[in-house]
């Protein structure tokens, strides 16, 4: 079993608490993404699992064994670090089978299957006899992954593997570890600031916002239904749109909305609403349709895969739209807008309070 | 009268010309953005503009004065470089309003322009600070606050916003644009990022050894390139861009295979089409099959890379479709009208007139 669970952790580094109080369960055989903005403790966390921190309060099981405060040589964790650590003396196939030659469980005939394997793994098999300061920054870190996840502990555990690597050699490094972590069983946490890196590689995502952990799901529900403004406005390119509301008489009024929506629950009173809604949430016409508010095109740029990228004017309310076409109207003329109603979520206080 | 205007501008290094016979005039009140591959020319452009060096040959106008000869000081221009250094030992109030104490601009109004662009860049409560207490991105803001103080109706931009965090840009982009209209100042403005040119162009201009290639409007050169580095520097993702050649009416390319729409077409050819030209499915022209590499969830769009015989592929859709299987196999049609035809040695479009004989 290889479950890890952070039981009410707290980290503080004098005055400043990095981490606050975390209680969280990374799923046994799961890829765990940290994901958040810098200084928003996602690396103290995963610093703390791999025992290179200790927490001021609370403790870290792996399974049912608490390993608070035991070193990280003893805690059996495999490690992939934004520098990889390594052995320019060595080759490739040796650079991968080093932490099995201190591993008495494994033979040599073993060893040298799960290296093979893992050159497959990682298309390197023709490089497999390279100096690692022969190779370029990104082939470099997926020997460093192949170290790291060949070696078989339970866990794994990635801090921004592919912050200084660019870009081509990046797509490169995130297929090899795709690869690598859908074949293991090993539970895996992966730091990263890129949403969509995060998007692309995990099971699960933990948004992470001031030493808190904003939402932990899976990426389509934390795109789609983010619990807080702060996930919605982080995930996305642009992120989400938030429109003031108002509520009277059990139906919420706001500047997108032909006419008021009935609320299915009752909202705090006296607290801000807002309406968020995505970018590619909301229709645009070139003719009032019924449930089409009218609103000015300001702006239109093109966005990702061509997709137009336009600004609507709702009186003093800006909102941004993905069309799939050229906007049927020109800049500073009318166009109509009909949001996806069913799509709508509503926020009081930074959090989400419908279901 | 163009904002800005470059006539016939050559720089060259050790006999290799930088820039060879560039004319460019950049449209006032415009945010122009421009793009080109590394040692296009872009840096040399700017560097000649703001007066750190001096032409071989050509001349600089700016608001139809020739300030060719004219010493960096005495241009009126603001500028943000790509590496700025700040002075250690200033606080940040005093690091922006440095240059303008030096003109002999009243206290007063250093004070209150000071506290605008701050403003802007939301460092207001940082002034006080001295740079070794900013993080990165708060000292990129205050070099921005800097280049933006200056009381000048051209701002010259070269890629303010590499390697801040992605929302950080999300939000600067917005504020750079609302700013440039309310300064109803030009905005002359280089990026290596292509959703950023796209983000923040109304007008794009595409260099390329040291000559404009393109320059237009920018939804207008997203849809209608007519040179490859057009193509290849503009949108997100990447465009598709294959060698091929083109033999008895056939272009083959890859796992392409196609008559050619023009006549007379012979020998080595480049071939260029969007993400968003390749589909799922069949049935739009040109059929295929392709291993998926890699499937990248943007949130709304998916980014799907393909191995195809001899080629990598790159389609883009919204996420609203559904992702492939890593690893699986699937179908990809493309409608041959989607793509276009470089010339291979010159990256020029061929286009559909007909081809003399």
């Amino acid at each position: 079993m290889a479950e890890i669970l952070i039981d009410r952790v707290t980290k503080r580094f004098g005055t400043f608490t990095a981490v606050k109080d975390l209680e969280i369960r990374f799923a046994d055989g799961e890829v765990a993404c940290l994901l958040g903005p810098s200084g928003c403790g996602k690396t103290t966390l995963m610093r703390m699992i791999a025992g290179l921190e200790t927490p001021t309060s609370g403790r870290i099981l792996f399974g049912n064994r608490d390993v608070t405060a035991l070193s990280t040589s003893r805690r059996n964790v495999g490690m992939v670090f934004q520098y990889p650590v390594m052995y320019p003396t060595l080759s490739v196939e040796e650079n991968i089978a080093l932490p099995m030659r201190q591993d008495r469980g494994i033979s040599a005939a073993e060893r040298d299957r799960r290296v093979a394997e893992m050159l497959d793994v990682l298309d390197m098999r023709d490089q497999r006899g390279r100096f690692i300061d022969e190779l370029d920054a990104g082939n470099r870190q997926k020997v460093a992954v192949g170290r790291a996840v060949a070696r078989g502990s339970d866990i794994v555990l990635f801090d921004e593997p592919t912050t200084n690597v660019e870009v081509n050699a990046k797509l490169q490094l995130i297929r090899a570890i795709k690869t690598v972590i859908q074949r293991t069983r090993q539970t895996i946490v992966y730091v990263t600031h890129d949403q969509t890196e995060a998007m692309t590689l995990a099971d699960r995502i933990a948004l992470m916002d001031s030493g808190d952990i904003s939402q932990y799901d899976r990426p389509d529900q934390l795109y789609s239904r983010p619990m807080t403004e702060f996930g919605g406005w982080f995930l996305g390119n642009p992120g989400m749109n938030f429109v003031p509301a108002t509520v009277a008489n059990g139906t919420l009024a706001a500047a997108v909305l032909a006419e008021p929506i009935r609320l299915a629950q009752a909202v705090p009173p006296g607290v801000p609403i807002k309406l968020g809604i995505r970018p590619e949430w909301l229709d645009m016409y070139g003719e009032p349709r019924p449930g089409t508010v009218a609103g000015v095109l300001s702006d239109q740029t093109i966005g990702i895969a061509g997709r137009y990228l336009t600004k609507v004017s709702f009186g003093g309310v800006d909102v941004k739209i993905k069309t799939a076409g050229r906007p049927p109207a020109a800049l500073g003329q009318t166009v109509h807008v009909k949001p996806q109603i069913d799509r709508i979520l509503l926020y009081a206080g930074g959090n989400r309070i419908t279901g | 009268m163009s904002a800005v205007g470059f006539t016939r501008l050559c720089k060259a290094y050790r006999h290799k010309p930088a820039l060879d016979g560039l004319d460019l005039q950049v449209e006032s009140e415009s945010f122009t953005v421009l793009c080109g591959p590394p040692k296009s020319g872009k840096s040399v452009l700017f560097r000649l503009l703001v007066g750190l060096e001096k032409p071989d040959a050509g001349t600089i106008t700016v608001a139809g004065r020739d300030i060719t000869a004219l010493p960096p000081a005495a241009r009126p221009i603001g500028y943000v470089p790509q590496s700025f250094a700040l002075y250690p030992h200033f606080s940040v109030y005093d690091n922006i309003a440095y240059a303008l104490s030096l003109t002999g601009t009243p206290r007063d109004e250093i004070a209150r322009r000071v506290d605008r662009a701050a403003g802007i860049l939301s460092i207001g409560h940082l002034l006080k600070k001295t740079p070794d207490q900013l993080s990165g991105g708060e000292k990129q803001r205050t070099a921005l606050a800097r280049g933006l103080l200056k009381d000048a109706q051209l701002f010259v931009l070269d890629d303010p916003l590499v390697g801040l965090d992605y929302k950080l840009r999300e939000r600067l982009m917005d504020e750079l644009k609302a700013l440039r209209q309310e300064l109803k100042a030009t905005f002359l403005y280089a990026t290596s990022d292509s959703l950023e040119a796209l983000t923040m162009a109304q007008s794009l201009v595409v260099l390329d050894g040291g000559r404009v290639v393109q320059h237009d409007d920018a939804v207008a050169l997203y849809h209608a390139p007519r040179h490859v580095r057009s193509l290849e520097l503009v949108g997100f993702p990447r465009a598709n861009i294959l060698q091929g050649t083109a033999a008895n009416g056939i272009v083959t390319a890859g796992p392409l295979r196609f008559a050619s729409p023009l006549s007379g077409l012979q020998g080595p050819i480049t071939l260029g089409f969007r993400p968003e030209a390749l589909r799922r499915g069949h049935g739009r022209g040109l059929d295929g099959r392709g291993r998926v590499r890699l499937v990248e969830n943007l949130g709304g769009e998916l980014v799907v890379y393909l191995e195809t015989e001899g080629a990598s592929l790159v389609m883009g859709y919204p996420a609203t479709e559904a992702a492939p299987a890593f690893d699986g196999e699937i179908a990809f049609t493309l409608d041959p009208a989607d793509i276009l035809l470089f010339d291979a040695g010159t990256g020029a479009l061929l286009a559909a007139e007909p081809v003399e004989a």
